[in-house]
């Protein structure tokens, strides 16, 4: 490559310092020939520039949602795969701590009442990241809870706002446990955290996971009627 | 809603590499369902575009491969191909009409360039890429890409110059 070829490729990727434009545009004053072809240069980057993007197929997305779709699996087997995934998540001390203390206040609440395990309101405070009655009919409030000590923000996203990472935000406890209550009407409900409005994960402590569909799973809340309610 | 975000993107580099046929949707569609598979392996530090398209530019070189010589035409494109495009807007139908007629010229020449120069000027032309970019999506030093790149208009440069007096 020439000299001048050099400034010219180096011109039209806006690299040339100070001087280089100088020089490029001293040998264009003196070269007919080289002023042509960079002009034809940049015309080509500029045309280029305004050629038309080709529309998207009608049924695009479609057809790449069908290729993608996986096939149904047994429950035991979905089971089976939460069971065994692995899983990192990262903790420190006090979340640990903080999360200790939490489940305490469960099991506390709900044998200093002698509440069987299941079905049944929890206590006042109460803290799970399944549902939790704890008012008559409905909604039910529901309590979810996530440690991520080192997070800004946290976001839960699911069926029960549109999927929208920006409605239901989570608070900060002192530990790096970040909670929220909402009211749900009892039903089955996918959700994930999303943490620092970028990185979606799927709730740890979440009794069931469901794939959803591009490869990571939404943690599954299933709220039940308080008791002596019907669905 | 990652593919209805990223579709065009990846559709066009698949018709600029292959040309607009059957092939440019299949490979784009290809890309897609590849990535789905693959996401678990995805780093989410990085661009997830840069990810599509690298694996898009890969699948094109993996259907090029699978060409036998003589089996496209370029040609062949013309009228198929015009109605993929979306039209040009805002000007006369004269001017529209050349437009569309270089379009056609340029899309010629960028499928004649040889492989490795057509995918580097699309990423950077088309798509509008950094080299930096360019470089993580390809795996090529971003000085040899500025000289494919170069190339690549020197050659489309000569391809076209029978249009300079009739269209500029």
């Amino acid at each position: 490559m020439t000299g001048s070829e050099l400034l010219v490729q180096r011109f039209l990727d806006q690299e040339l310092s100070g001087e280089e434009r100088v020089q490029l545009l001293v040998r264009l004053g003196r070269d007919e020939a080289l002023r042509q072809r960079l002009i034809d240069l940049e015309q080509l980057v500029l045309d280029v520039s305004r050629l038309p993007r080709p529309l998207l197929p009608d049924g695009f997305v479609a057809r790449v949602m069908e290729q993608t779709a996986a096939p149904a699996t047994p429950a035991w087997h979905r089971l089976a795969d939460a069971l065994w995934a692995p899983r990192a998540l990262e903790w420190n001390l006090a979340g640990a701590v903080a999360v200790a203390c939490l489940a305490l206040l469960v099991v506390g609440g709900m044998v200093a009442r002698g509440l069987p395990w299941q079905g049944a309101p929890p206590p006042d405070g109460g803290v799970s990241t399944s549902a939790a009655a704890t008012a008559p009919p409905t909604p039910v409030l529901v309590r979810l809870v996530v440690v991520q000590p080192g997070a800004r923000t946290v976001q839960a996203a699911g069926d029960f706002n549109g999927w929208n990472p920006t409605r239901t935000p989570l608070e900060q406890m002192s530990s790096g446990a970040w909670t929220v209550t909402i009211p749900l009407e009892p039903g089955r409900y996918e959700y994930m955290f999303v943490v620092d409005g970028r990185q979606w994960i799927a709730d740890p402590f979440a009794a069931e996971q469901n794939d959803d569909g591009f490869g990571s799973r939404n943690a599954v809340l299933e709220v039940r009627p308080p008791m002596g309610a019907s669905l | 809603m990652l593919i209805s975000r990223h579709a065009r993107s990846i559709l066009s580099v698949t018709t600029r590499m292959l040309g607009p046929t059957a092939d440019a949707e299949d490979v784009a569609q290809d890309t897609f369902v590849a990535a789905y598979k693959a996401l678990s392996s995805f780093q989410f530090d990085a661009k997830f575009s840069s990810w599509l398209y690298r694996i898009a530019v890969n699948k094109c070189k993996d259907a090029l491969r699978a060409r036998r010589p003589g089996t496209v035409s370029l040609d062949a494109t013309d009228e198929e191909g015009a109605a993929v495009w979306e039209a040009a807007d805002e000007e006369t139908p004269h001017w529209e009409l050349e437009q569309v007629e270089l379009a056609w010229e340029l899309d010629k020449g960028i499928q004649a360039l040889p492989h490795l120069y057509r995918e580097s000027f699309v990423l950077k032309h088309i798509e509008g890429l950094g080299y930096d970019e360019m470089s993580a999506i390809l795996g090529v030093h971003r000085d040899t890409l500025k000289m494919r790149v170069y190339k690549a208009r020197t050659l489309l440069c000569q391809s076209l110059a029978h249009l300079d007096r009739a269209h500029r």
